[in-house]
């Protein structure tokens, strides 16, 4: 059965209202609706800008200026917190005369470290009345004999004449990695919308930066991992040591080799041939300088210098290296019978030394490596020289440091380029019985 | 349900000092500035104790007041009939109260000392808009300062 | 400076206070309560008389002085004298005590002073108010 259809003037009075007051509901959801979608285009907007690069520095200066081109925020820093301590340092900042990158703000302290301390936002309107309010009853205090007050509040990062500020906790995995913080001269310049804005802006920020952290880290690392053991590179990326490529003077017990008969191996080989013999020799000295932690400064085909203590400091550095270096000759012994089969007569020498050495980032830019200069070395490299084939001489220093674990047997005073009186200097036969 | 308005809020951030009146068992009434008003939702809000001080007793046994807050943009003002409920020590509330606290201490080299003790949370029996309170903003000569 | 009234079931009012004089007896007050405000006022001091007065200087200096209602009047031209000095006072406290000027100007001009009730009090006990743990001394 058709039902009749109600013309308009049928509609009685009270359903027209409601019919009204529901079109206006209506109107309204649909206003919040467009601001929100504008909200979420906005979002999306500044979080495929953020996300859009690996590059710390980039990342910052985008989360900066997204947030003020597009939500206003003309004021505005980010800081990042200290690896091992319970600071914030100043990365990033926008719309500051005086904040200057790398300002401390120590959790606890103000309202970006009150936010790093509790991992909670916060937001204040009134800083100015608040400040004045308690500046007074700090004076009533004092008067009243109350212990404990300080005089002079360390001066934090800030706008001079500050009285709104919103600030958010960087967090990934409930981990803080940082605070973003937005400043105003006007009180309550901040509403409940610029805390969800600006959550959300801290969630991508948060990401962003730890993904950039992760991938400078990474770099570093593999950089690193070009000089130094896996281990000690990792150990210098998580900043478990002072940065080794900073100039800096260290006792360092040196190690040079070479394989005696090798220009001429060279000379006479095909250069597939000489290749494949310094594989193997190099994968077997690496393994060798990787398990006992030491550090190869250099290696020129045939010829390597590795080092103990430095850059992580080590207890025993001569130890370490004699240990290392009569391995080494076992090894090299092996692979010199298997090549003399193939007609090649390769044997190596070897030079240890002890003393002090300047260390750090020697060359150009574009081109730096962590390289050592000292008598030390150059004593090491002409004990290399001068040892014969399978020998390994080492300086008097050494001699004296390790001799309670091997046999030795005087071959100097000896002669040395760049020595101008003759350098003591001793032959390793072997490991003590009971070393 | 639901007393307090939207437009409420910006009265309740402390940029201009609140007042709040009190009386005691004994019929006495006491009226002292608060900095600040805290919006807890629609129903609550909430007062700082910090000092123990005349009406923090004087709710505790009359738990009536009255809250006068003003918006610090429009100049509007409302005076907030309230019934002291209870105190809390920990809680949301609590915690945004007192981190408010802690960082604004902690500007005035007073860590340590000046600290929430409570938030006292107050139900909101009725919420007036005042009228006729204010002189129309035209007919004050701002620059000079005169009427 | 601030009112502070109650009704017969202990609910408290309260109004902005612009003006005050003291009479010679030094126990006397009367102060001044805008016309928006003083219905509700007038209604409790007729009833039970009691009455708290806070005064605060804008060092956060504080006192409340309680008393009882002894009557009220129209203000006259010389009380209106008494509440322009005092806004104009409270004005430059405010200043003075750093609240940004597009703030404190409106806030103080703008308050509705005319016209106004003049109420008395004599009083009986005065506090010393100012934040703190002192809050609350009793001091004559």
């Amino acid at each position: 059965m058709k039902h009749p259809v109600a013309t308009e003037k049928e509609i009685p009075v009270e359903i027209r209202k409601q019919i009204a007051e529901n079109q206006q509901i209506i109107d309204r959801l649909n206003r919040e609706l467009a601001r929100k979608s504008n909200e979420v285009r906005i979002i999306q907007q500044i979080s495929s800008e953020i996300t859009s690069t690996l590059d710390l520095d980039r990342i910052l200066e985008t989360i900066l200026s997204a947030m003020d081109r597009i939500l206003g925020f003309q004021h505005a820093m980010i800081l990042l917190k200290d690896q091992s301590a319970d600071n914030l340092r100043v990365v990033a900042s926008r719309g500051y005369d005086h904040v200057t990158v790398g300002a401390e703000i120590a959790f606890g302290h103000g309202v970006i470290g009150v936010v790093a301390e509790r991992q909670k936002m916060m937001r204040v309107g009134n800083i100015g009345a608040s400040v004045s309010y308690l500046t007074a009853v700090q004076a009533k205090l004092k008067e009243a004999g109350q212990q404990g007050l300080s005089h002079v509040t360390a001066k934090l990062p800030s706008l001079p004449n500050v009285q709104s500020q919103l600030a958010i906790p960087l967090l990934v995995k409930d981990r803080l990695i940082g605070v973003l913080a937005v400043e105003s001269p006007r009180p309550n310049a901040f509403d409940e919308l610029d805390e969800i804005l600006l959550s959300i802006v801290a969630n991508q920020a948060a990401t962003a930066i730890e993904n950039a952290r992760m991938y400078q880290m990474v770099e570093q690392l593999s950089r690193l991992k070009r000089f130094f053991s896996p281990q000690l590179a990792e150990l210098i990326v998580a900043g478990g040591t002072e940065d080794p490529l900073k100039t800096h003077r260290r006792e360092v017990t040196v190690v040079f080799l070479d394989l005696r008969g090798f220009t001429t191996f060279a000379e006479q080989v095909e250069p597939e041939e000489v290749m494949g013999v310094l594989r193997d020799y190099h994968a077997e000295m690496g393994r060798l300088i990787l398990e006992h932690e030491g550090t190869l400064e250099r290696f020129t085909g045939d010829g390597m210098m590795i080092f103990f203590n430095d850059p992580v400091p080590v207890p025993n550095p001569a130890e370490r290296a004699l240990r290392m270096v009569l391995v080494m000759r076992e090894r090299v012994q092996e692979l010199s019978s298997r090549w003399r089969r193939r007609g090649y007569d390769l044997a190596l020498g070897m030079g240890i030394a002890q003393g002090y050495a300047t260390i750090g980032a020697i060359g150009f830019e574009g081109r730096w490596d962590y390289g050592a200069i000292g008598t030390v070395t150059n004593l090491a490299a002409r004990l290399c020289g001068e040892a014969k084939g399978n020998q390994i001489l080492v300086s008097l220093r050494v001699a004296g440091e390790v001799e309670a674990l091997i046999e030795t047997e005087e071959v100097g005073p000896l002669a040395l380029k760049g020595f101008h009186k003759p350098v003591p200097a001793f032959s390793v036969l072997g490991m003590k019985p009971n070393a | 349900m639901g007393i307090l308005p939207d437009e409420i809020k910006p009265a309740m951030q402390g940029v201009i000092p609140s007042h709040v009146a009190t009386c005691s068992l004994d019929g006495t009434p006491n009226v002292t500035t608060v900095s600040q008003v805290y919006y807890v939702d629609p129903d609550h809000v909430a007062l700082s104790y910090q000092f123990f001080n005349k009406t923090i007793k004087n709710i505790r046994e009359n738990p009536r007041a009255l809250a006068w807050v003003i918006n610090p943009e429009t100049f509007e003002s409302w005076d907030l009939a309230l019934e002291y409920e209870h105190s809390e020590t920990s809680g949301p509330v609590f915690d945004v109260m007192d981190m408010q606290i802690e960082a604004i201490a902690s500007m005035t080299g007073m860590k340590g000392i000046f600290k929430l003790r409570a938030s006292d949370i107050y139900r909101v029996i009725s919420a007036t808009k005042n009228v006729g309170e204010r002189l129309p903003l035209s007919e004050i000569d701002i620059a000079s300062g005169t009427t | 400076m601030y009112a502070g009234t109650r009704d017969e079931r202990l609910c408290p009012a309260q109004t902005f206070v612009i003006g005050a004089v003291v009479h010679p007896d030094q126990e006397t007050i009367t102060f001044f309560v805008p016309e928006s405000r003083s219905e509700r006022i007038l209604s409790d001091l007729k009833s039970n008389g009691r009455v708290a007065l806070a005064v605060s200087l804008l060092t956060h200096e504080a006192y409340q002085l309680k008393g009882s209602y002894i009557s009220s009047r129209p203000t006259d031209t010389k009380d209106r004298t008494v509440q322009e000095i005092y806004r104009s006072k409270l004005l430059s406290a405010m200043l003075q005590a750093s609240y940004p000027e597009q703030i404190a100007r409106p806030l103080v001009l703008g308050m509705a002073y005319q016209p106004a009730v003049a109420m008395t009090f004599r009083v009986e006990e005065i506090f010393l108010q100012t934040p703190g743990p002192e809050a609350g001394r009793k001091i004559s």
